[in-house]
């Protein structure tokens, strides 16, 4: 496990909305079925004193830590104002700041990392599915009843395909330790090598897969830096060049980041590249 | 959004980037209007978003004599198959040398990458592999409002101080048009200063709202429809039309597609909370495409409720056949509602696809 264990407070930013209030109370039901603290208090601007799925509301993340312990927040803010989020989550001292908001300008996000940097808070997402450690803690919008515990770690930048390849993990035997969606868009806080140095420090992780997408170069640069037993699959060899395929940051740009160019390169590193989801599993177990 | 070459430079203008004395025009007709206005010989460049557009043909020397004629023809053309709407009539440059700017997001630094190079004017792609020492590279936080001093010295070498105002200018057009590359080759010493003989601006869609443009140029009319639906799409060029949830997993469908030697028609990702409603538009959509023979739904999720899935396709009422594959809650009321018409639904998304590709054959 890594990141967060069961025992870290969890504030949802964007408590009041829709998304935040259906999923303050799967994050709890989570919790409570692994014994963890769960989400301790909602956050969202002008709302303080509300309470949102059984949890008290505060106007600001500071307020909220005069009155709790709490060490992550998850972000579901509007895109024009979860940049502030997860700067507010860096300043008010948290240590991971799980963003989930999609459509958050580049800039926004470019700057709100480098603040959370200076404040020692890590920033997984944005436009992702958060993160998972079964067993354990469940910050974000993963599907919980696809996750099994074991050893296995998962690093994606996609949501649902990660579930899919869960699914199939789970169906073969394969339990995991930590599933993280990076997230899908160009700039993002955590990349595949972050994750990786995290996992390589956990020892309950024995080997990760890596799910990528065309765009960038992340996976190659993720692969090249761990020691790690690993096993990949990248989506979109389909893909045509300079189309944006559903996430921002998946994208083929100036000849760059195809799903064939980062395959051949990953396999030049020895590392086993599914070309199917449903082979991860026979490639795992090969690796392990 | 990509900006075309005059918009690019009248952004870069307004932070205090020199560009050529040029006029915009929609026919040949119009360029009479300016030729007073332009020097005796000028250049008349085609504003179409295109890579290699001199080489194919959208760039022409003209002068008094033969400009409008040579307008006439450009209108005509087509450059790689985009239609040649806006001309850029512009002074010629007296070239004294070439420099290359640009400025992008660099997403493995999360910063700003700062790229310039005394060779300008080729290709830089080229540069990079045969001469990358020749580029001079530097990663800048974006919370810092203009380059420091020292890395403005590093980027620039040999290179005269004034480049270093232009570089300047061009990360504050980078910061405050929301850019994802702002790119200037050649920028051109003459003798009368610097100016970007050309200009490329690429802005961030997700910041299009605040930047105050309200329809995305470079989607398809069906894309543009598609967004407003809230889906994500991309036409491709096969006969399997492709419905899933989540940009990983709709690639990955399209992957096993071509797997199984089919081909999808297109990219259609419905995005999160699927219900009857947005499940009939998105099928409605992608039926409508008319090479689309069959239809496969992919869709997966711990809170996508079946059942309205099921019933989106059923009000859909299209008349190809659609392979469906469904997890989620309510899985049973799903499958019940589609197989009493006669619907396929299928365990797994490889059976889906096996099976789509196969009813094409």
């Amino acid at each position: 496990m890594i990141y967060a264990d069961k025992s870290a407070g969890i504030i949802v930013a964007g408590a009041t909305g829709r998304q935040g209030g259906f999923h303050i109370a799967l994050m709890n039901e989570y919790a409570k079925t692994v014994g963890g603290a769960g989400v301790v208090a909602g956050v969202t601007p002008g709302k303080g004193g509300q309470v949102a799925s059984g949890v008290p509301v505060y106007n600001s993340i500071r307020e909220a830590m005069a009155d709790i312990d709490a060490e992550v927040s998850v972000i579901f803010v509007p895109a024009a104002a979860a940049g502030d989020s997860i700067m507010e989550s860096a300043n008010a001292g948290l240590s991971l700041a799980v963003t989930i908001t999609e459509h958050i300008p580049v800039h926004d996000t470019m700057n709100a990392i480098a603040f959370a940097k200076l404040h020692d808070c890590a920033v997984i997402g944005p436009n992702g599915p958060g993160l998972l450690s079964p067993g354990e803690i469940k910050l974000g919008i993963m599907p919980s009843h696809l996750f099994s515990r074991g050893n296995i770690g998962v690093i994606s930048r996609s949501g649902t395909l990660t579930y899919e390849i869960v699914d199939e993990l789970t169906k073969a035997g394969l339990g995991q330790s930590t599933v993280v969606g990076i997230g899908g868009d160009p700039v993002v806080g955590q990349t595949f090598s972050d994750v990786l140095r995290r996992f390589e420090e956990d020892p309950q992780t024995k080997a990760v897969v890596l799910i990528g997408e065309v765009g960038g170069a992340l996976e190659e640069e993720g692969a090249r830096s761990t020691d790690l037993p690993i096993a990949a699959y990248i989506a979109g060899i389909s893909a045509p060049p300079e189309k944006r395929m559903g996430h921002a940051g998946a994208i083929i740009e100036g000849g760059e980041g195809d799903a064939r160019s980062k395959i051949e390169r990953l396999r030049k590193m020895e590392v086993p590249v599914a070309s199917r989801p449903s082979e991860i599993p026979g490639i795992i177990k090969k690796i392990l | 959004m990509k900006f075309l070459e005059h918009e690019a430079k009248s952004v870069f203008s307004e932070t205090g980037i020199q560009v050529p004395r040029g006029f915009l025009i929609h026919s040949a007709d119009e360029l009479a209007g300016y030729l007073e206005q332009l020097p005796p010989e000028f250049v008349l460049k085609a504003q179409v978003d295109v890579g290699g557009r001199g080489k194919a043909g959208g760039i022409l020397m003209a002068d008094r004599k033969n400009g409008i004629e040579n307008a006439k023809a450009l209108f005509g053309k087509s450059i790689k198959g985009v239609a040649v709407k806006e001309i850029l009539a512009e002074e010629r440059l007296e070239i004294q040398h070439e420099y290359y700017a640009s400025i992008a997001v660099d997403r493995s630094t999360k910063e700003a990458l700062l790229l310039f190079t005394e060779e300008g004017g080729v290709d830089i792609e080229i540069l990079a592999r045969e001469n990358p020492s020749a580029i001079r590279r530097a990663s800048l936080p974006l919370l810092m409002t203009e380059i420091p001093p020292f890395m403005l010295r590093d980027l620039l070498g040999g290179a005269p101080r004034e480049v270093g105002k232009v570089l300047q200018s061009l990360y504050t057009a980078f910061c405050r048009k929301d850019a994802i590359l702002a790119e200037i080759n050649p920028l051109v010493a003459t003798p009368a200063g610097l100016f970007a003989a050309d200009a490329k601006l690429i802005v961030d869609d997700n910041a299009l709202r605040r930047q105050g443009i309200s329809c995305n140029r470079d989607m398809t009319d069906r894309e543009r429809e598609a967004e407003r639906h809230g889906f994500s799409y991309v036409e491709l060029e096969g006969n399997i039309g492709v419905i899933g949830n989540g940009a990983g997993l709709t690639m990955a469908t399209l992957d096993l597609i071509s797997f199984f030697k089919g081909k999808a028609a297109n990219f259609l990702d419905v995005g999160g909370g699927a219900d009857q409603e947005r499940v009939m538009h998105a099928v409605r959509l992608v039926a409508g495409v008319p090479s689309v023979k069959v239809i496969i739904v992919n869709l997966l999720g711990g809170i996508t409720r079946c059942d309205e899935v099921a019933r989106g396709i059923i009000a859909a009422g299209i008349s190809q056949e659609v392979f469906v594959r469904l997890a989620g809650t309510n899985e049973e009321e799903g499958r019940s509602l589609l197989s009493e018409r006669g619907y396929r639904m299928v365990g797994s998304m490889e059976e889906a696809v096996r099976d789509a590709v196969e009813a094409v054959r």
